[in-house]
């Protein structure tokens, strides 16, 4: 299995083709991830087979391959949440800003209050109004001031882009917003504890076109400020969205690299046949 | 071209209308081309109406090409080497085009040259017009056979041809001196041969684009030494 370094920098751009300003004054871009050799198991059944990558800060990976290649355990590797699944194994390391998470003294929780994560279908607390439900992780994390908790309830769902929407209407249960805004009121929730990453993992895949718009845009915005890592099944979302693209198949990391160059000349013959429709 | 197949086969039908339409296209510029020197050579105003004819053919496919490149990225929105074809597909048809205009001007220019007695000095078109029309037809050739080393191959001939050129109109020029009856015919030799080395410019133009579309590698405004 080859290892897949960090893209060339003098190729590290937005999809929108503006250098990023790291890369002028650096040789090489930050690391918010580093994975090496990891594998993991369901079970007896393999999911993930020696995969080596380097997530890069400040900048939106995506991750594409075809159902079951281990594109969403290879996301929940990235914060341990594989870990509340049943008779997982996994093997490898990953650090996180360079320091291994799953070494024993390593809380989990804590893992997962800097690695933040949006699910494929929104899931608001349902007995919580929209205003409980953004500020619900500091509560469980002792906070208590109401100035604090109110700043960063705005501040989390400006954000989120769903302010303006839901400003006047943040006693209303979470569950009475549309699809999209819950979607971008679990963003705001995953915003709110600060995390330094937020993984998604098909976050547009329930949502209507206007609405994916809106969580595309958001993530547009978010990247300046967040490394971002997102699943998604479809390729024209991460050619607008992503500035790396990995490939996973069966397991395995098949190719790696800007975005552009994944989708305008893929190296490997794999890739090329995945993303042109000529698979399998 | 296109290899596996789709998963949805109206996709490769998409493309291989497109690649079908463009080829089409070439060839319709290539027998034009011919016919204009011919009717030229042969003195043969008939040909040359044809040429000037056909024009409006190849105009109408390279909007129908332009128009299936459009609705292959509005309804397939291709990536990697689809992509690539289909953009280069919509890039070559307006340089083919503008090679059978450079067949049509020669046309015309033809004509004017047959109203008067037959100019010996003609002869200099013919060599001219072999080696633009195989810079042409080895470009098209390399785009649709997906040939890299062909198509570099191309692109340093257009010295030759611009040379070619240029000593055609250094010995019309002393024709024109020794002969100024026949100035208006030398002149319109300068011409035709003027648009035979602008054909030269269009197979270079091709030929580049046939190097992105196989190789996704941009050789465009380069330094001849450098596209090898």
């Amino acid at each position: 299995m080859k290892v897949m370094p960090s893209p060339d920098p003098s190729v590290f751009e937005r999809s929108d083709g503006a250098a990023l300003d790291a890369v002028e004054t650096e040789p090489a871009p930050p690391l918010t991830f580093q994975v090496k050799a990891l594998s993991m198991w369901y079970g007896g059944k393999q999911a993930i087979e020696n995969v080596s990558l380097d997530v890069v800060s400040k900048a939106v990976t995506a991750i594409i391959g075809p159902s079951g290649c281990g594109k969403s355990t290879f996301l929940r590797c990235l914060n341990r949440m594989h870990e509340l699944v049943p008779r997982t194994r996994m093997e490898g390391t990953v650090l996180l800003d360079g320091e291994d998470l799953y070494l024993t003294n390593v809380n989990p929780a804590i893992v997962r209050r800097r690695v933040g994560m949006v699910f494929q279908k929104s899931n608001p607390f349902p007995t919580m109004s929209i205003g409980e439900n953004v500020i619900v992780g500091l509560r469980l994390n002792g906070v208590r001031d109401k100035k604090f908790l109110n700043e960063r309830l705005e501040k989390s769902l400006r954000m989120a882009a769903l302010w303006d929407e839901v400003k006047d209407d943040l006693h209303k249960p979470g569950t009475s917003l549309s699809g999209g805004q819950q979607q971008r009121l679990c963003i705001a929730r995953a915003l709110a504890v600060e995390p330094e990453v937020i993984l998604m993992d098909e976050p547009c895949s329930a949502l209507d076109p206007i609405a994916t718009a809106k969580i595309e845009e958001l993530i547009h915005e978010l990247r300046s400020q967040y490394t971002i890592v997102i699943v998604t099944h479809n390729m024209q979302q991460a050619g607008r969205v992503s500035d790396f693209t990995a490939f996973f198949y069966m397991g395995r990391l098949i190719e790696f690299g800007t975005t552009t160059k994944i989708f305008t000349n893929p190296t490997e013959k794999q890739t090329e046949d995945y993303i042109t429709g000529r698979f399998g | 071209m296109i290899a596996p197949k789709h998963i949805l086969g109206t996709f490769d039908e998409a493309l291989t209308s497109l690649r079908n339409n463009l080829l089409m296209m070439a060839g319709l510029a290539e027998r034009c081309l011919d016919r204009a020197i011919k009717g030229l050579l042969q003195r043969d105003d008939n040909l040359c109406a044809t040429v000037i004819a056909d024009d409006e053919e190849i105009d109408q496919l390279e909007k129908q090409i332009d128009k299936y490149g459009v609705d292959i990225l509005l309804r397939y929105q291709p990536v990697a080497s689809d992509l690539r074809r289909v953009v280069s597909a919509m890039k070559l048809s307006p340089n083919i085009e503008r090679v059978a205009d450079q067949a049509t001007n020669i046309a015309r220019r033809a004509r004017k040259l047959n109203q008067h007695p037959a100019l010996p000095e003609a002869e200099l078109i013919r060599p001219i017009q072999a080696h633009a029309v195989s810079m042409f037809k080895d470009a098209v050739d390399a785009f649709a056979r997906e040939d890299v080393d062909l198509a570099r191959r191309v692109i340093p001939r257009d010295k030759d041809l611009d040379e070619m050129n240029r000593q055609a109109n250094k010995r019309l020029i002393e024709s024109m001196a020794r002969d100024p009856d026949q100035l208006r015919g030398y002149l319109n030799l300068i011409f035709v041969s003027r648009c035979l080395e602008r054909v030269g410019d269009h197979a270079t133009n091709i030929a580049e684009e046939a190097v992105y579309a196989a190789a996704a590698e941009d050789i465009r405004h380069q330094p001849v030494a450098a596209s090898f």
